[in-house]
């Protein structure tokens, strides 16, 4: 007991204190997590609407593909990721191995998935009504979708905070393509994990409180972003 | 003018509509009548460009509409749907939906929604949002919402549905105002058979997909006994002499003109005679004829008597009422 009470105290005082290993650390997440998620709900949320909306050919393939995809393990993402990245891979001309674009290409690749499947689903449980009032009021493609977009968007918004869990969270790929190199792309969740290989408790505790208030101030954000429940 | 040609439409592999040609001629107002499930809704969103029909082809203006239509010809067309839904929003936010994707300037746009507020009574909902609305209201907020979009083709289904008599007859009334400032094509599919009478002037009938050679009064859809000539089948809590070699599901019907109207039965050869109840009447949109709607066991049945027999039978809604047919008039298809 003695050891896990020593281990929050030394967390606290990391943070208080403001250390700069730890908040480096965190930044470093933040901003990979922050574009990772943005860059896939960019691409995931339109293919969602694609998906749920267009009937075409292949259309419930794709949709199991996509489904599938939900439940890649992370280690596998960052093995095929280091295969192409590396020197001798067919990608390793750009350099990108051990940097944070390469975790924030393997966090788009597992949240991608997330964000096409969970927003097909969310699409799909808005009334068909709402589609077909739009395209008859004389709304043009974009703005059915938005107007579509909009009716769903707790769900939508559900769907953001799904993909950014999933890259906050994900240790698998960043381990691998980053190398959890010190002060250059060493995460929130790969640092926890050195650090308790370590014996260093009270760090990774830090460490992984911080964590936990990421996702919270990040979710806080998005359910102010949503506004109020008006129907 | 909007035309549909040689236009089947299945889904999954059912033939919900089969329409050699239907035509909504400009300026015209034409009701569709039958049963739920004839293919009403499905009529109308093809005519709205919103479906591609499976076979066949929609024109507009005699320019055969693409499978995927633009959004600059679906706002030639506009529908508003059985059970119109509202986005979220202000009811004024929906009045102006489809105002501001056509890039209507705000200064019109206000005119143009002060115009359909006045004309269906919204002005005390403009600022209710969709949970504090009846279905009624709904509806009639859905009819302004496509009325201020001023297309060449309004098509309404069931627009009525949600409203009292009194609401029907008031939106009705906008309609017949609009029309009379801006003469525009409509199409309604409507049950109400009084409705299509008094505010249409072309009425169509569908019966399991098809437009049916008979007025549209009295349809029935039954099940034929095997045998041959005279039959009897049952209609709700009635019975109906039909004379057929015909056996199995079908559709009957019996055209309001080939019914004897009286107060008392009297003696004849029609096999048919029923005694009921005046449920309403209501003065053809052309002509002098009265269609007297009855309620005979539970079951409508309409007849159509000329104006001077009407008054003759001293027919009152409520009042008693005889309706007499033959076996022969019965049609079958």
């Amino acid at each position: 007991m003695d050891f896990l009470a020593e281990g929050f105290r030394r967390a606290w005082g990391l943070l208080v204190t403001g250390d700069s290993e730890v908040y480096g650390i965190a930044l470093l997440t933040l901003k990979v997590a922050v574009v990772a998620t943005a860059i896939s709900c960019a691409a995931g949320l339109p293919l969602g609407y694609f998906l749920a909306t267009r009937a075409f050919w292949g259309r419930r393939a794709a949709l199991t593909i996509v489904n599938t995809a939900l439940a890649f393990p992370t280690v596998v993402v960052g093995l095929l990721l280091y295969g192409l990245l590396s020197r001798r891979g067919p990608l390793g001309g750009i350099g990108w191995l051990y940097t944070w674009q390469a975790i924030v290409v393997g966090d788009i690749l597992l949240a991608l998935p997330i964000a096409a499947a969970l927003s097909a689903a969310a699409i799909q449980g808005v009334d068909p009504r709402i589609r077909r009032t739009a395209e008859t009021l004389g709304a043009g493609s974009w703005r059915t979708a938005w107007t579509v977009a909009r009716e769903a968007r707790f769900a939508l918004a559900a769907v953001i905070t799904a993909a950014f869990g999933q890259v906050v969270a994900e240790i698998g790929a960043a381990m691998i393509v980053g190398g959890n190199i010190r002060g250059s792309t060493r995460t929130l969740t790969t640092a926890v994990a050195l650090y308790t290989a370590q014996g260093d408790f009270g760090l990774a505790l830090a460490l992984g409180l911080v964590l936990l208030m990421l996702a919270l101030v990040v979710n806080i954000a998005l359910q102010v972003l949503q506004g109020r429940g008006h129907a | 003018m909007l035309e549909l040609r040689g236009v089947r439409q299945r889904y999954e592999g059912r033939v919900v509509l089969d329409l050699e040609q239907f035509t909504v001629p400009r300026t015209a107002t034409v009701a569709v009548v039958g049963h739920n499930g004839a293919g009403k809704s499905t009529l109308l969103r093809l005519l709205a460009l919103l479906e591609a029909p499976t076979e066949g082809q929609a024109f507009l203006n005699g320019t055969a509409v693409p499978r995927r239509p633009s959004a600059s010809l679906r706002r030639r067309v506009t529908l508003v749907e059985q059970r119109p839904v509202l986005f979220r929003g202000t009811v004024r936010a929906n009045l102006e939906y489809g105002l501001r994707v056509r890039d209507t300037g705000q200064a019109a746009a206000n005119g143009i929604i002060a115009d359909v507020v006045e004309r269906l009574g919204l002005q005390p909902l403009l600022s209710r949002r969709r949970h504090e609305l009846s279905d009624g209201e709904v509806q009639r907020v859905a009819v302004a919402r496509a009325l201020a979009l001023r297309t060449d083709v309004l098509l309404l289904d069931e627009p009525a549905s949600s409203a009292d008599r009194a609401a029907a007859g008031a939106l009705y009334r906008a309609l017949a105002a609009e029309r009379a400032a801006r003469p525009f094509a409509v199409c309604i599919a409507s049950h109400q058979l009084e409705d299509a009478y008094r505010w249409t002037d072309d009425i169509r009938a569908l019966a399991d997909g098809r437009l049916s050679p008979v007025t549209p009064e009295n349809l029935f859809r039954v099940e034929l006994p095997v045998g041959d000539g005279v039959k009897s089948v049952r209609v709700g809590s009635i019975e109906i002499v039909v004379m057929t070699d015909r056996a199995g599901p079908a559709v009957v019907a019996v055209p309001p003109t080939d019914i004897f109207v009286s107060r008392e039965p009297l003696p004849s050869s029609a096999r048919n005679v029923f005694k009921g109840r005046v449920t309403g009447m209501a003065i053809e949109h052309r002509g002098a004829g009265v269609h007297v709607r009855a309620d005979m066991a539970g079951v409508e049945l309409v007849a159509a008597v000329t104006a001077e027999a009407a008054r003759d039978l001293a027919l009152t809604p409520g009042g008693p009422v005889v309706f007499s047919f033959k076996a022969t008039a019965v049609q079958v298809f």
